[in-house]
């Protein structure tokens, strides 16, 4: 990640003239500002909500289409981490009639499911309408539960929800293709009814870093430039800040790393193809030269292979927890209120040690 | 009428009961209406018709058509409007 940063102030220094209408300069213009557009959103936890525009939701939405198609039943990266979404249900005593799914690896939620959290409802929420018709058929082939499962295309920054009306939101690695992720994650909050949890399962900055690096190494030598092939992800440390800013109480974020071996560069291309995982970034070039995938591949393969020939790729997969308030929550007390001293407290115990 | 109406439940244009209660407009957040001809769900408050395939409504914004106030139904991206609202 450092070094990507370096090559990019490298580059500006040594050309100063900007050519917009000029086409081979014009992944130059794009990595300039995709560094600006990774700073800003970092600081929109700060300022008001930024109109910034990364993702190309349009193509996004073609692209889950296509991944309806090439989805594999038994995807182990994306069962993992369903699974342990789904497991935190088990944690609570509460139970949740009424859940939504946003987008993401739904099916995979579904078949998780298996009873936890007593869900009578299941609505399942994406903004690809053949995702949907793929879980609407497996779920007919495959119905052991009784839940009442409805399907609805929608768009996770513009939630279609009543506010007030579901008892959990989960999003198993879908919310990191929105562009207003704070606002998306408001919206969810508001169709939360009062103690309603939040569960949502996102891809962190660390993932992919093989792949980040050895595509900037390999277009820096074929192309002398960079465009930006992996997109800005959300830091463990804004994801405490997003759940806060988002109005939670009892937030909770935990890191998972899952490292995912392949046999080459290109099988990591295919399973990323089939979870819809693919490059949406607005400001991404659609020219990718043989040589310069050829290399990518080459210098992957040179700089992290192990010794049985297979190549990891890293995930991280940052947890959200939140619950929407209630009294009934734990609060911390008012200020002055405490009727016990440490002083009793070492009294009591001092005499032990 | 009754043969109407059934061939309607038989052919899965109605929204079930469910979704009927949670539904929302996704840009004004105001209550939709179901329209049986063409299958589709109508946001009175901004006057945009949300289609309707197999029963599924397609709520994303850019799935809307605004409708004219003389019925007429004029493709259009409603995505510019939130941006314009908000």
């Amino acid at each position: 990640m450092r070094r990507f940063l370096f090559s990019q102030t490298s580059c500006s220094l040594l050309r100063r003239q900007r050519r917009p209408k000029d086409i081979p300069h014009r992944w130059f213009i794009s990595s300039t500002s995709f560094s600006t557009a990774e700073y800003e959103d970092g600081d929109a936890f700060q300022n008001s909500p930024s109109k910034v525009k990364i993702f190309d939701r349009h193509l996004k939405r073609t692209q889950r289409a296509r991944a309806a198609w090439l989805l594999r039943p038994n995807d182990s990266f994306v069962h993992a981490v369903a699974e342990n979404l789904v497991d935190r249900l088990e944690d609570c005593k509460k139970t949740f009639p009424t859940a939504l799914c946003l987008g993401g690896s739904l099916q995979a939620v579904r078949q998780m499911l298996r009873g936890r959290g007593a869900i009578q409802k299941f609505i399942m929420m994406d903004t690809s309408y053949d995702m949907l018709k793929l879980c609407k058929s497996s779920q007919r082939d495959s119905d052991n539960e009784n839940i009442e499962t409805s399907y609805v295309v929608g768009d996770e920054e513009f939630l279609a929800i009543k506010e007030s009306s579901v008892d959990l939101v989960i999003s198993c690695l879908g919310l990191h293709w929105t562009n207003d992720l704070p606002g998306a994650m408001i919206q969810c909050k508001l169709a939360l009814k009062p103690d309603g949890l939040f569960l949502a399962a996102i891809l962190g900055g660390e993932t992919l870093k093989e792949l980040r690096i050895a595509c900037t190494v390999a277009q820096m030598e074929r192309e002398g430039g960079i465009s930006p092939r992996v997109s800005p992800l959300a830091q463990v440390r804004d994801a405490g800040n997003l759940l806060t800013r988002a109005g939670f109480a009892l937030p909770g974020v935990d890191v998972d790393e899952y490292v995912v071996r392949y046999n080459s560069a290109l099988d990591l291309i295919e399973h990323l193809r089939a979870m819809g995982e693919t490059n949406a970034l607005l400001q991404r070039t659609n020219i990718l030269k043989r040589e310069t995938a050829l290399a990518t591949a080459a210098i992957y393969d040179s700089m992290f292979a192990a010794e049985d020939g297979t190549i990891p790729a890293t995930f991280q997969v940052i947890y959200m927890t939140g619950w929407r308030e209630h009294p009934s929550q734990q609060k911390s007390k008012r200020r002055g209120s405490a009727t016990i001293s440490f002083k009793d407290i070492q009294k009591q115990f001092g005499n032990g040690s | 009428m009754v043969r109407l109406s059934k061939w309607l439940l038989k052919a899965g244009t109605g929204v079930n009961k469910t979704l009927s209660e949670i539904l929302v407009c996704p840009l004004s957040k105001q209550a939709l209406r179901v329209c049986e001809e063409p299958p589709s769900l109508i946001s009175d408050s901004i006057g945009v018709s949300f289609p309707m395939k197999d029963g599924i409504p397609c709520l994303v914004p850019t799935d809307g058509k605004i409708l004219d106030t003389d019925d007429t139904m004029k493709h259009d991206n409603a995505a510019d409007d939130s941006a314009n609202n908000k």
